[in-house]
């Protein structure tokens, strides 16, 4: 291959990356300005534009700027997080499979989060929720990473995160167990299935602070993941403090993971999906994976969200659930295809 | 022998209503928070063997005095069969199989519905009047009842608000429910209907805001959300149309088991008319 054949295609890649991205980000505006205009109450678009610049009756407006606009907001981030978490652990781990899910990390959020309300400690929309959530997930992503140790293969990944998440999941139900008050338990496992609905601005300014704090310290790695894609040897040759960037990148999913799930509950699977969807498109660069991965989360669960305000059913179908019942099958397929890999035993 | 007859007597006498258990009332166990209500209303002190597990958590209300005395139940079979009570008051939606056991144990059981319509309350009043063996109290609890529903009324008097009943994340008793049913007595009008609930369902945020009744009841004030049920009824959108002064709040504990409590419940409605109608 010439010199010039192989600058032209870095070209196309390039300009195919910048494609996608772009259409990609349309796509999320549309399916934005869709999950603003649906829900119980039928509005017609122009009465949903008016209501969102503060036109319209007064009941219009409410429903637009306070019950819908910080439900597609939170869907928005939440996705984006969970997607960038995705990627983050894929790039770091430079294993396919990573992803917070898998590794118990939303599950022992939720745990944290759980103990909270349980406890009557505080206000369901105090800080004290995200913070028990964050501190929940760090552990466990922590707890798994030391476990597993640096170089491990996908089996022992798989086992340590399904040990993490049975014992998450352990512990909640025996919160709920020892739970005295009937309501409570009933509140928990609602909570549990994850939701967007009927949020409102203060759960916005909950989890955002630590959506975006998490962000930012996963996208700041993005070279970092780049050059460890050559090895962790190589990497460090490039100057990669590797045991530096592993703590950046679990505090960054925890912080994000956490923020999430403390005011949906969980949500699971966007973060596995997202970026195998965006690699045939991206290629395999984790680094400049992380930003259209996080996009692809966005319009998952702006999706999502939107369609289980759609799919008729006697009660509302939980967003989490729905994810789940999306996200499962696809990790099935993941499995199929890594099955070589996970046969040969541990990497 | 006789010193220790002495010591005997003298703990009797220290121990409260143990001076003389009317000779032939029924001595009771109840095993049912909303039982719990009946049996301290309606039984003598003596006649109270224990009551559910549940009975401390501050549903008995203030009435009933101290109810420290009494022993708790723990919920299942086994000391309620040491205990030999002549009747067990149960509700009929506490676990089958400790009632059928206790059934098949020789116990008498009586088993109380939630009751779905005032008149049914009424009756059921009547029903543990005669289990108690106090039918005189039972009448008086009714008359209580009537008396309460006339205040009420009074209250509602002309006008014909329309209000929805709301409940933790959103729930909605519908128009032919228990509340529904207590409203419409009242002459308030449930927008249940209007919602399309009959027995009762889940209302979105949305849905609330766009039917705007006049009130909405709820069952506690305050800005504490202990759970994400309670946050729904704080939600800033709900909040901004009804305030507290557009909030009906009556206990739930007065209304979950329309029995004696009923009384209160509906005075307490009357209470909030007169601070929400001016």
């Amino acid at each position: 291959m010439s010199v010039e054949a192989v600058t032209l295609t870095n070209a196309d890649a390039a300009r195919r990356r910048i494609g996608a991205t772009l259409a990609l980000s349309a796509f999320v505006v549309l399916l934005m300005l869709i999950s603003l205009g649906i829900g119980p109450v039928r509005l017609s678009p122009l009465a949903v534009a008016e209501a969102l610049f503060g036109g319209g009756s007064e009941v219009s407006q409410v429903i637009v700027r306070e019950i819908r606009l910080p439900r597609t907001l939170l869907a928005l981030a939440i996705g984006a997080i969970l997607g960038l978490s995705g990627a983050a652990l894929q790039g770091l781990l430079r294993n396919p499979l990573a992803s917070p899910e898998l590794f118990g990390a939303p599950q022992s959020a939720a745990f944290g989060a759980v103990l909270v309300i349980a406890l009557g400690l505080a206000d369901v929309r105090s800080y004290a929720l995200p913070v028990a959530a964050i501190i929940a997930a760090f552990g466990s992503v922590f707890g798994l990473l030391s476990i597993a140790g640096r170089n491990a293969g996908l089996l022992i990944l798989i086992l340590s995160g399904l040990a993490i998440s049975s014992f998450a999941g352990a512990a909640t139900a025996l919160v709920m167990n020892l739970a005295t008050n009937p309501f409570l338990v009933l509140e928990i496992a609602f909570w549990l299935l994850g939701s967007l609905e009927d949020r409102s601005f203060q759960h916005v300014m909950l989890a955002f602070p630590f959506i975006v704090a998490g962000g930012a310290m996963l996208l700041s790695q993005r070279n970092a993941f780049r050059a460890l894609s050559l090895g962790e040897e190589t990497a460090q040759s490039l100057g990669v403090d590797v045991g530096r960037l592993r703590l950046f990148v679990i505090s960054g999913v925890a912080l994000g993971v956490g923020g999430a799930v403390a005011v949906t509950g969980t949500i699971g699977f966007i973060g596995l999906v997202a970026p195998h969807l965006m690699r045939p498109a991206i290629g395999h660069d984790p680094g400049r994976l992380l930003i259209p991965s996080a996009l692809a989360g966005s319009a998952l669960l702006l999706a999502a969200d939107i369609a289980v305000r759609i799919i008729p059913s006697t009660s509302d179908i939980k967003v989490g659930v729905l994810t789940s019942i999306i996200g499962v099958p696809f990790f099935l397929y993941l499995i199929m295809r890594e099955r070589r890999a996970l046969g040969g035993g541990v990497a | 022998m006789r010193r220790q007859l002495a010591f005997l007597v003298a703990v009797m006498a220290l121990l409260p209503g143990s001076i003389a258990p009317a000779a032939n009332l029924p001595r009771l166990v109840s095993m049912n928070v909303c039982t719990d209500q009946l049996v301290l209303r309606l039984a003598d002190p003596e006649q109270i063997l224990g009551l559910s597990k549940f009975s401390r958590d501050g549903w008995q209300g203030p009435a009933v005095g101290d109810i420290s005395r009494y022993p708790v139940l723990s919920g299942g079979a086994e000391d309620v069969l040491l205990i030999k009570p002549d009747i067990v008051v149960a509700s009929a939606f506490d676990k089958r199989s400790t009632r059928e056991l206790l059934k098949a144990k020789g116990l008498r059981l009586a088993e109380l519905a939630v009751p779905r319509t005032l008149d049914e309350a009424r009756q059921q009043i009547r029903e543990a009047g005669d289990i108690t063996g106090h039918p005189d109290r039972a009448a008086k609890e009714i008359a209580r009842l009537d008396a309460a529903l006339a205040r009420a009324r009074g209250a509602v008097a002309e006008r014909h608000y329309r209000v929805l009943p709301l409940s933790r994340r959103g729930w909605v008793a519908g128009s032919d429910s228990f509340v529904g049913s207590l409203l419409s007595e009242t002459g308030l009008r449930s927008a249940a209907g209007d919602l399309g609930f009959t027995f009762g369902g889940f209302a979105s945020l949305e849905a609330i805001v766009n039917l705007r009744p006049d009130f909405i009841v709820v069952s506690q004030a305050g800005d504490y959300a202990r759970d994400d049920g309670q946050a729904f009824l704080l939600h800033p959108a709900l909040e901004r149309f009804y305030p507290l002064e557009k909030r009906i709040v009556i206990p739930e504990r007065m209304t979950e088991c329309g029995g004696v409590m009923l009384a209160d419940a509906l005075d307490a409605l009357t209470a909030e008319l007169k601070r929400v109608g001016r």
